[in-house]
């Protein structure tokens, strides 16, 4: 980061606090509190499904548009503790939304990207490591892939697929998010593939698998987390981006459907704050645990950046 | 569906270039109103067939009704025609037109356009709008007696041949198209652009999301002496996009009147713009709808094909939840098909009385029984099943507005609860009506297909006989009986609902035989009565004065009617 460049006494600070921790590059705090903050919405869901009354998630289980404790609503409601967060315009707990819509946001994310990495780390490695047609085959695909932007197939899918599972959005999304890991993985190979220990572990007889995933593949762990964070962050703002243009799943609460549904309803006007202000909030925490992680994973792969700092 | 920033920079744009492309016309001297859907072919204006061919300005400002029927006096309101004859049995009516109308191209208007333009709609089998239907179902033969003096003979004896044809009941009239351009064309292809008219409007653009209309100061009526010229030069219909952009656009004066919205939204506008008023004063603000909210039931497709499982259905669903929930308070339940008017009282009050009536709160337990009776059991996931099948529906709900979006959700809500996987489908505003509801391509739908009395029971009633069934692929002809109802008991209702037809307004014999009739739809419930509607209309004071409202009820607000004309006609200057 540039402030911590210019800033060698906090640089030095830092370094002396890393040393402390036998300079481990995985415990660096920019990826502590990523994680810390990612833990925060998981474990939200998690002892929110054990304390809280899910039920009230569904439409017409309580007073409608009643704001957060401590507030007034247009009507001059205040807000009571037995829905906390207030609730919407359906009559639904914001805070039994948020329980179940947060971690469902986050599940998308991960199993999209998930799904994604792995592809691209097959393609990735088969491409760089086979070459020939193989490769010619698969570059081709990714690029031209990577120029299609995947909000306008998406959005087309899922009209005319109506309604579907988290699980099915994450299959679609996945479909958009294995181009990169591919290429940036099948560079990797490439520039490895002439290192010593590879053409050692060729002359010794090892098999293509077993050069391709124990040889070389530790190696590319740091990038592949990376590259796997970044990818959840691109696969959540798809699944939010057709959420909130009323897309996504139906009944199953998401963040990024609770924000249409606001909008839809007028809650700009009517100065429902709390309706679509909540799942801003999250997600902007999500956001920002993501990029935090990722950059913190830039440490742990690039040492430069660390010695630097 | 759509971000609202974008719809309201989309429209504003739209607004901005179609002002800076036509003739300026300055704001003050402008009406716009709201618009709830897309305009599919701007460039077509043949209403006869589908799309949105009239209510985005052309039967507002261009195309004018023979008469209006005036829902504050229960009056026809004679416009084009001053007024007519019928014989005693109700089969011959004799029309007699205003003197001095003019097309808007200068051609004198006449009992030739007429005879004319119904002897289109009924010798044409491809016209499919629902009034072609009609006059294509019911007349049978059309004459000039003399230049303003046409007579209709009908198939059979129908009192209300006037008001149903050509007295805008309920949304749109049947409406006479000018010979001299129609002749020799195919009604079912003519594009009819230049479109031509009687009203005071002339057409001068359109894109799929807005069009404009401006005042044409030769209009007949000011010659005549039928009526001034209206105080708007300009009359814009403008699509909206959706609750907020429509509420953001009332709160600062960049549209007069909109499409209806959530009494938490109109308190909204109203903080903000003071000069927002709506048909009452004060809560609920909603004027009542003619057309009472229904779930429509596609009675071809298993297991809903089975009357009791859609009296489970019925059982299940509970109407005051709906009304708390969906429509804020500001409706009721239905207690039967009808529009809760107080001159519908008689026959609401018979079905009552034979105790066919709905209840206002759902009984989930004696729906289970129900579902239980047809041999579904309830399986380990809290869904029912039979064969290894989920008990499963589709929804198909209209997304252009926040009532249908919300109902259907209480309505999934409630069936889901009770082991029903139910779940909504929301479609494209003209996909709904153009696509799924005609066609029958749907299990359920949330619809107002019923719609049609207001003080007497026939026009509702005689949506649902079985003489109107298709097979599922084949339009319904006018919307009548999409939900394709032809069982025994059906048959037995039609025979009783055509016995009704001929009965004049008020005969004694009526409210028995509305209540015989409806044991049947009791029975099978091919469609379920859900809560009556009040539509909530911002109007806005801040250009034009002179709205329709309960204090200045010279008829009801429902602006994308047929009737409009007499709205515009009521407009004044603010402050002028």
């Amino acid at each position: 980061m540039a402030e911590t460049l210019q800033t060698p006494t906090r640089a030095e600070k830092r370094q002396a606090r890393r040393l402390r921790r036998f300079d481990n590059p995985w415990l660096n705090p920019k990826l502590i509190w990523g994680v810390a903050l990612l833990l925060g919405i998981l474990l939200l869901g998690l002892i929110g499904r054990m304390l809280w009354n899910l039920d009230l998630v569904f439409t017409g289980s309580a007073t409608l548009k009643l704001p957060p404790v401590g507030f007034e609503n247009l009507r001059k409601q205040e807000g009571v503790w037995d829905f906390p967060l207030g609730t919407d315009g359906s009559g639904r707990d914001m805070l039994a939304l948020i329980i179940i819509g947060a971690p469902n946001s986050l599940f998308v994310g991960l199993l999209a990207s998930l799904i994604g990495m792995s592809t691209g780390i097959v393609l990735g490695f088969t491409a760089g490591f086979v070459g020939g047609r193989t490769d010619d085959v698969i570059r081709v695909l990714s690029d031209v892939m990577i120029t299609i932007p995947p909000l306008l197939i998406l959005v087309v899918f899922q009209a005319s697929f109506g309604d579907v599972s988290l699980t099915m959005m994450a299959l679609l999304i996945a479909g958009f998010v294995w181009q990169s890991p591919t290429r940036l993985i099948r560079a990797q190979v490439l520039s490895m593939k002439q290192s010593g220990y590879v053409q050692m572990a060729r002359l010794s007889g090892a098999s293509t698998g077993h050069i391709m995933f124990r040889e070389m593949m530790p190696n590319l762990v740091p990038y592949l987390f990376g590259s796997f964070i970044a990818n959840v962050t691109t696969s959540i703002v798809t699944a939010v981006g057709l959420e909130v243009l009323g897309l996504g799943p139906q009944r199953i609460p998401t963040l990024g459907r609770t924000i249409y549904e606001a909008i839809n309803a007028g809650a700009l006007i009517q100065n429902l704050w709390w309706w679509w202000g909540i799942p801003t909030l999250l997600l902007a925490v999500m956001f920002v645990g993501l990029l935090l992680i990722n950059l913190g994973l830039d440490e742990v792969s690039n040492p430069r950046l660390r010695k630097l700092s | 569906m759509r971000p609202t920033a974008y719809w309201i920079a989309a429209s504003v744009l739209a607004l901005s270039t179609g002002m800076a492309t036509a003739q300026e016309v300055p704001r003050e001297d402008t009406v716009i109103f709201d618009l709830d859907r897309t305009i599919k072919d701007p460039e077509n204006f043949n209403w006869f067939t589908p799309g949105t061919k009239r209510m985005h300005g052309a039967h507002q400002t261009m195309w004018e009704p023979l008469f209006i029927l005036n829902y504050a006096t229960g009056n026809l309101d004679p416009w084009l025609a001053t007024g007519f004859e019928q014989n005693d049995g109700s089969t011959e009516f004799t029309i007699s037109l205003r003197d001095g109308v003019e097309w808007s191209d200068g051609e004198a208007f006449n009992a030739d356009d007429v005879v004319f333009t119904v002897n289109m709609a009924m010798t044409n089998e491809e016209i499919s709008s629902r009034e072609a239907s009609t006059i294509r179902a019911q007349v049978a033969g059309v004459e000039k007696v003399d230049d303003l003096t046409v007579k209709f003979t009908l198939e059979a004896a129908n009192p209300r041949f006037i008001v149903e044809n050509f007295g805008v009941r309920i949304f749109g009239s049947f409406l006479i198209m000018p010979e001299h351009i129609w002749a020799g064309r195919d009604a079912a292809t003519f594009a009819f652009n230049p479109p031509v008219g009687t009203g005071p409007y002339t057409f001068t653009s359109a894109t799929t999301s807005r069009a404009i209309w401006d005042r044409n100061d030769g209009w007949w009526g000011e010659k005549s002496g039928f009526m001034d010229l209206p105080a708007p030069k300009r009359v814009i219909f403008l699509e909206s996009g959706g609750e907020e952009s429509r509420a953001q656009l009332m709160a600062t004066n960049q549209m007069d009147a909109a499409q209806n919205v959530s009494v938490g939204t109109f308190e909204a506008i109203a903080g903000r713009n003071p000069n927002v008023i709506a048909w009452y004063a004060d809560y609920p603000y909603a004027a009542a709808d003619p057309c009472a909210r229904q779930l429509e039931i596609n009675t071809t497709i298993a297991p809903w094909d089975d009357p009791q499982m859609r009296k489970a259905v019925a059982t299940i669903i509970d109407r005051t939840q709906i009304v708390n929930v969906a429509a804020e308070g500001s409706t009721v339940p239905s207690k039967t098909m009808f529009a809760q008017y107080g001159s519908m009282d008689p026959f609401i009050d018979a079905i009552i009385d034979a105790g066919y009536g709905l209840s206002p709160r759902g009984d989930a337990e004696a729906g289970k029984a129900l579902i239980e009776a047809a041999g579904w059991a309830m399986g380990s996931g809290g869904v029912y099943e039979k064969g290894g099948e989920e008990l499963s529906v589709d929804i198909h709900v209209n997304s252009a507005s926040t009532e249908y979006t919300r109902t259907i959700d209480v309505i999934v809500e409630q069936l889901n609860r009770a082991g029903i996987k139910a779940k909504a489908v929301p479609v494209e505003n003209g996909v709904f009506w153009g696509e799924v509801l005609p066609f029958g391509a749907y299990e359920m739908s949330y619809s107002w297909l019923s719609c049609g009395s207001v003080n007497e029971p026939w026009a509702s009633m005689g949506r649902y006989t079985v003489k109107d069934v298709v097979p599922v692929g084949e339009r319904s002809p006018g919307f009548n009986n999409t939900a394709r109802w032809d069982s025994a008991a059906a048959v037995s209702y039609s025979a009783i609902v055509d016995d009704m037809a001929d009965k004049a307004l008020g005969d004694p014999a009526v409210p028995g035989m509305v209540a015989e009739a409806y044991q049947y739809l009791d029975a099978e419930m091919p469609f379920i009565p859900l809560v009556q509607s009040a539509k909530l209309i911002p109007f806005s004071n801040t250009y034009w004065t002179g709205w329709p409202s309960a204090e200045n009820n010279y008829n009801h607000p429902f602006f994308w009617w047929n009737h409009t004309h007499q709205i515009i006609h009521n407009l004044e200057k603010a402050g002028g």
